[in-house]
């Protein structure tokens, strides 16, 4: 038997993660457009929030926990320029903000490895992504079937957040 | 295990903030012909799609059980939940209820392996009371949270009756007999309920489970078993289940606890095979006839779980009627009624005249609204001598009609057991 998995008081805090996000964040908000300091200091200060709210022992705040973390990569995404380098940072970041999602206090220990399975589908298309980038030639063609399979993307994701049941497989 | 109803994946929260934040800044980088939000969305908008697709694709099986220990307020429940080896037990999310009548000091403790959740919950009883555990709600949960899905168990809520501990032992009193032959009658019972008498030629009637068939292949005709039960005698519990000017919540509560302590009394005289019948009075006698045996436990025990406070102020007398309609007179009455205003009082009198020696065990309504009082210091302390002598007077005038007892510690019947065991004051009465 493990400890306990919903201790009383502040929750525990899992330290590897939660640095994977503080560094993505923080390097996504170096290389984001802000002025100054301004994008680092704003993507800890969420990071930082987010992981203050996870530690609370109050569950209907803690629920709230992940929006500040993923309003600042937002923020920081949306404002940064074109650059191959600052697109694997955004892609990374976002692998590090599931496993930080992964990783919640008040479930059992060892999340972020049980979720590496589910992690490594977005990472794979992530990568797969970002090489197409790397290696095409840039281009009207290649833009517009990369839209295109966008637009299916969120069009298939839409049919199937729409009808649950899909998953369901029948028993024998 | 059992393939209950369907249990389909569930979107939590979380995904949806997920897939919006994705298409957002999908549509953003498309809108500023950069990328960056696109990669960011990337992640975002798979996650969800990933987790449904590598959790179990129906509700996962476990096997859950569920038990209590403690003894008086102590309520210790424990239990644990092993699913199907294809599933981790540590995506499960194993969620205890406690039932509103118990009060829970602290969440309840969850040990987590891989295979199997273990779950303790300490909780305490501030009075006498019957409560259904229910069984724990599991979820498979994937680790990231994002869906959820419910799992199939075939574990049965737990009943938890905590009551005075002197009612163990007071089925060992004699009734007094209402079959008019005295002595050893014959079980009504299938089975061996009863002491072992003998072998009898099988009658037209009997049951399947009477017939001894090793008996029968050796005779060559067929042979029942009779088994003799030795009585002690019959006792009706009555329960006044109608509304009071102490208002709707102290009225449950005072319901509550004497549902708990007739509960008790009717274990304890059915262990020593004493016929037992039962009668709610709310609106109308709901009532469980006169039986022995484990069938008339649980009769009992379901009765009493299903009776709930009346909202309707029905005359006493239609109480009497009814219960003379169900029992035989004669029959030992204990009627369990808080005797807070002058038209509870009016209960015995007429049970009396119908032919039932009443035993009134009162549940004291002070020690429920000294605790909710605003009052405090000198003001409470007449407030609380008022109230004794309020209370002592109208015991005094029920004893009038018959014996009643003050019962202001709901944790000790000392008083009821004492008055029962003693011939000499129950000749009183």
């Amino acid at each position: 038997m493990s400890a306990p998995a919903t201790p009383s008081g502040v929750r525990a805090v899992r330290p590897v993660s939660l640095a994977l996000l503080l560094a993505a964040a923080a390097a996504l908000g170096y290389l984001s457009g802000y002025p100054g300091r301004l994008g680092p200091v704003v993507a800890v200060a969420g990071v930082v929030l987010a992981a203050a709210l996870r530690a609370t022992p109050w569950r209907t705040v803690a629920a709230y926990a992940p929006v500040p973390a993923l309003a600042v990569l937002v923020l920081e995404a949306v404002a940064s320029p074109v650059g191959l380098g600052v697109e694997l940072i955004a892609g990374a970041s976002g692998v590090a903000f599931l496993l930080w999602l992964a990783d919640d206090p008040a479930r059992p220990v060892g999340g972020s490895l049980r979720s590496l399975p589910t992690v490594a589908v977005p990472g794979l298309a992530l990568g797969i992504a970002w090489s197409s980038a790397f290696f095409l030639p840039s281009g009207s063609v290649p833009l517009g079937v990369a839209g295109g399979l966008l637009a299916l993307t969120v069009a298939l994701v839409a049919f199937l957040v729409g009808r649950p049941q899909f998953f369901d497989r029948e028993e024998a | 295990m059992t393939s209950g109803p369907s249990r389909p994946l569930r979107w939590r929260p979380l995904a949806v903030l997920l897939l919006g934040s994705g298409a957002a800044m999908a549509f953003v980088a498309v809108l500023t012909r950069n990328p960056t939000p696109l990669f960011l969305a990337l992640p975002l908008l798979l996650a969800p799609v990933a987790a449904a697709l590598t959790g179990p694709r129906s509700a996962p099986p476990v096997r859950l059980s569920l038990s209590v220990e403690g003894a008086a307020a102590e309520v210790r429940v424990q239990g644990e939940v092993v699913p199907d080896p294809t599933v981790d037990a540590r995506n499960l999310v194993v969620e205890v209820r406690c039932p509103p009548s118990l009060l829970e000091p602290r969440p309840p403790r969850l040990e987590y392996t891989t295979s199997e959740v273990g779950f303790h919950a300490d909780w305490t009883a501030p009075e006498p009371t019957i409560a259904e555990i229910p069984v724990p709600s599991v979820l498979w949960r994937d680790p990231m949270g994002v869906v959820e899905r419910g799992t199939i168990s075939s574990a049965a809520p737990v009943v938890v009756s905590r009551y005075p501990p002197e009612l163990l032992r007071i089925g060992s009193v004699r009734l007094e007999r209402t079959t008019p032959l005295p002595g050893e009658t014959h079980s009504r019972t299938v089975g061996e309920s009863g002491e072992f008498h003998g072998i009898r030629l099988a009658r037209p009637g009997d049951h399947p489970r009477q017939i001894n068939w090793r008996a029968t292949a050796r005779a060559g005709r067929t042979l029942a078993n009779e088994y003799d039960l030795d009585k002690t005698g019959d006792l009706l519990i009555l329960l006044d289940a109608r509304p009071t000017p102490l208002g709707r919540t102290v009225d449950e509560r005072l319901f509550s606890i004497s549902r708990a302590a007739a509960l008790g009394l009717s274990e304890s005289f059915l262990r020593v095979k004493s016929r037992v019948g039962v009668g709610v009075f709310g609106e109308f006698l709901d009532v469980v006839p006169l039986s022995t045996g484990r069938t008339q436990r649980i009769r009992i025990e379901s009765a009493f779980k299903g009776a709930h406070l009346s909202s309707v102020h029905a005359p006493a007398e239609r109480c009497a009627v009814s219960a003379r309609r169900h029992f035989p007179p004669g029959l030992t009455t204990v009627v369990f009624s808080s005797l807070s205003d002058e038209t509870s009082e009016d209960l015995s009198p007429y049970l009396r005249r119908r032919g039932f020696p009443a035993v009134v065990v009162s549940p004291s309504p002070l020690p429920l609204v000294a605790a909710a009082s605003h009052l405090s210091g000198e003001d409470e302390a007449i407030a609380n001598r008022i109230a004794k002598l309020v209370r002592r007077d109208r015991i005094a005038q029920a004893w009038e009609d018959s014996p009643a007892i003050d019962w202001d510690d709901y944790w000790s019947l000392g008083k009821f057991v004492e008055f029962v065991r003693r011939p000499r004051v129950r000749g009183v009465g």
